[in-house]
């Protein structure tokens, strides 16, 4: 068990009235598995992921990552150390290359890492499908599915074991999100790593290991 | 890809913005040097010119009320005179070194001879004389060890200054000068004589009659010689002349205690009187006494005069007041004031407009990369390096645009001053001042400017440094805060 999360709570406060968007929400992750959450728009998916990668803290419950609570670990610590965030919007640095894009955490990780960072930079790119002069443009001169895989690089320099996405592939054609998973089903069977998406596509939720439908602060198992 | 290397290619990277940065900086240095200079310069100016005034004060008739009064109001007036005992009271405040208040009165002599600069025509001295000689000066002391010895008027070079039991008795001793004793072969411990001659005058013919005379025999008990502290003015043969003419005079003075000056007044005074029935009836009525001081005060500091003032005027008969060097600074230094007090507005709106600029533009700047620095947040960067990448980009841009400023702000503040000063010289006001002795200098408005002087020491350049820096790291620092503070979610999700 690599990830578990127990008892969330999270609310909006609507006046005297709090509005749940998680009520004692618990659910657990192991690694080398796909796993995608579903749920319709507002359901409180994005709510989930930001718990599950400390972006945010839930009112009451806990996460734990690898048992330890990641509020003991320092939250500003797990995402350096132990999670890769993947956003919709991408969220790249505009006025860097792909390149320095991914070298960024590779400066903030405490995890070890090969010495020659611009190296591994360029390999992890290219294995996700960025070549070498695509890799020295500016990310703004990038297409949507390019710039997505440099987000995903950049979530991979770390070397964690835990890919946290929020709707990777929302923003791209089919094609392209089926290239998209495709790496994700490679990260999670090839490299034993724990992959968590969170979407609204059938499609995607079909290919995954396990999925999870999110409604009303309910989690439930998907078939 | 560190914070300091995300710093440095921000700058590099976001060219139009930081040059705008730049820009802003850049002007509003300009105010903040410029007005810094001008108040450092003025600030330099008060400090010399009021070391070179000294701290002397007197106490005397407020001329500019006595003018502006009213014929009438004149009629009123009971004119007090200022008592030695109040004179005394004064002399007893905290602020004051030393005082001292004197008479002095003119003798004249059949046994010694007036020392005479070659250079000084004494025939013209000769035919202007008439009634009473008055060859001689005789300043009366109150406090024993001579004033002007000690402000390097003068500077006794043989024998010694007076004791206070001779001052307190009124002892027939006196100091005189080095080249009047020379002339008239006189030493340590001789003796000398003056003529105290009694004359009336006759108003129709204009001639004057002796009536009575006494002789005044005094010791020689110290020899003084003037200090050269006369600077070498431009050579203009006018002013030289009265100089030599003012030396003169001093080296005729003789200092003696001032109760030998009563004397010796309050003789002639009443001699004068009994043969002149006229003239004492007519100053019977006016009750006017011959006993008039005007006393004169050293403080210790140049800085207490203000408060010397402040404490005096209110034991001082009506009309008087506080007479003291600071009051020719205001004269003559009145175009560096209001610079000074112009630069001192600039400099606060300048601080202040810096501020609120230069936090605009930055805030400006923070909210295009607040998604920026949430990326880095997300990435688990501390808080502590988010601020310290963006302080990098601001800082190495507000130092550059300082630093340029620093000399341009400078050369401006020359630029401006000279014209403003020029500007002021022309219509030079005319004062017109009362003489007082050891109180007016020979210092003028050209003088003042003369050590106005626009320059880049060190104190301002970190001065300058130091507002500028701080100015804009404030002005980051709290927008910037504001984003790390919050939670990543809110940026990104
Ligand atoms: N600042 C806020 N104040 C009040 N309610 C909010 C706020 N932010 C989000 N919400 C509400 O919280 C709920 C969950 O939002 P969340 O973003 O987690 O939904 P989601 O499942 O990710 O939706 P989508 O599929 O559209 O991305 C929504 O109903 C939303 O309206
Ligand atoms: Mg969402």
């Amino acid at each position: 068990m690599i990830l578990e999360a127990k008892d969330l709570n999270y609310y909006y406060q609507d006046g005297e009235q709090r509005r749940y968007i998680l009520k004692d929400t618990s659910i657990s992750f192991e690694k080398g598995k796909f796993y995608t959450i579903l749920g319709q728009s507002g359901s409180g998916k994005t709510t989930l992921l930001s718990l599950l990668s400390a972006l945010d803290s839930p009112h009451s419950g806990e996460v734990l990552f690898n048992g330890d609570d990641i509020k003991k670990i320092g939250y500003e610590k797990y995402r350096r150390n132990n999670v890769g965030i993947i956003f919709q919007s991408y969220n790249l640095v505009p006025t860097f290359t792909a390149v320095e894009n991914v070298l960024v955490p590779m400066s903030i990780t405490e995890n070890e890492i090969p010495e020659d960072t611009k190296t591994v930079a360029y390999n992890l790119l290219d294995y996700i499908g960025i070549v070498k002069n695509k890799a020295d443009r500016l990310v703004n001169r990038l297409s949507g599915g390019e710039q997505q895989r440099v987000a995903i690089a950049r979530a991979l320099a770390t070397n964690v074991e835990l890919i946290l996405a929020d709707e990777p592939t929302g923003n791209l054609d089919e094609e392209m999100e089926q290239e998209i998973i495709e790496i994700f089903k490679k990260l999670a069977h090839e490299h034993g790593k724990c992959v968590i998406v969170v979407t609204h596509s059938n499609e995607i939720a079909l290919q995954s290991d396990q999925a999870f439908r999110l409604r009303k602060g309910v989690l439930t198992s998907y078939e | 890809m560190n914070f300091i290397k995300r710093g440095f290619l921000g700058i590099t990277r976001k060219k139009g913005k930081s040059l705008i940065l730049l820009a802003v900086i850049f002007i509003l240095g300009n105010l903040i040097s410029g007005a810094i200079s001008i108040q450092q310069a003025t600030g330099n100016v008060e400090s010399t010119v009021k070391e070179r005034l000294g701290t002397a004060a007197t106490i005397d008739i407020d001329y500019d009320e006595w003018d502006a009064m009213s014929d009438s109001e004149m009629e009123s007036l009971e004119m007090e005179e200022i008592s030695v005992d109040l004179i005394k009271e004064i002399g007893e405040l905290s602020y004051v070194k030393y005082y001292d208040y004197n008479m002095t009165f003119w003798l004249g002599s059949e046994s010694i001879e007036r020392y005479q600069d070659e250079d000084l025509d004494d025939e013209m001295e000769e035919d202007m004389m008439f009634g009473p000689s008055m060859d001689f000066t005789l300043k009366g002391i109150n406090y024993a060890p001579v004033i002007d010895f000690e402000e390097q008027k003068g500077k006794l070079v043989d024998g010694r200054v007076f004791t206070q039991e001779e001052v307190d008795g009124g002892s027939s001793v006196a100091v005189i000068s080095k080249k009047l004793a020379e002339e008239n072969n006189l030493n340590v411990g001789d003796t000398f004589t003056l003529a105290n001659d009694v004359y009336t005058y006759d108003y129709n013919t204009g001639e004057g009659d002796l009536v009575t005379s006494r002789d005044v025999v005094l010791e020689v008990i110290g020899l003084f010689e003037p200090q050269e502290a006369k600077k070498e003015t431009e050579e203009n043969s006018e002013s030289d002349m009265m100089v030599l003419m003012e030396d003169t005079e001093y080296y005729n003075t003789m200092y003696v205690p001032n109760e030998v000056v009563i004397d010796e007044t309050k003789y002639n005074w009443e001699e004068s009187l009994k043969a002149d029935e006229e003239l004492a009836e007519m100053m019977e009525e006016e009750e006017e006494s011959f006993e008039y001081y005007s006393p004169i005060y050293y403080l210790n500091n140049q800085e207490d005069i203000e408060a010397f003032t402040e404490e005096v005027k209110p034991l001082l008969p009506e009309l008087y007041t506080v007479i003291s060097a600071s009051d020719q600074y205001d004269n003559i230094a009145g175009p560096i004031e209001s610079m000074s007090k112009l630069a001192k507005y600039v400099l606060i709106v300048a601080v202040i407009a810096t501020v609120l600029i230069t936090g605009l533009v930055v805030l400006l700047f923070l909210r295009d990369r607040k998604r920026e620095l949430g990326i880095y947040l997300s990435l688990g960067e501390k808080r502590s390096r988010v601020v310290g990448q963006i302080l990098i980009e601001v800082m190495v841009v507000a130092v550059v645009g300082i630093t340029l400023s620093l000399f341009s702000g400078n050369l401006l503040a020359q630029q401006v001053s000279d014209t403003l000063m020029r500007a002021d010289d022309n219509n030079e006001e005319y004062f017109e001042e009362y003489y007082y002795e050891g109180i007016s200098t020979d210092l003028t408005a050209d003088d003042v400017m003369d050590s106005y002087e626009v320059t880049l020491n060190s104190s301002y350049v970190l001065g300058f440094y130091g507002v500028g820096l701080v100015t804009i790291l404030i002005s980051t620092i709290i927008p910037l805060i504001y984003i790390v503070r919050l939670n990543p979610k809110k940026i990104l999700m």
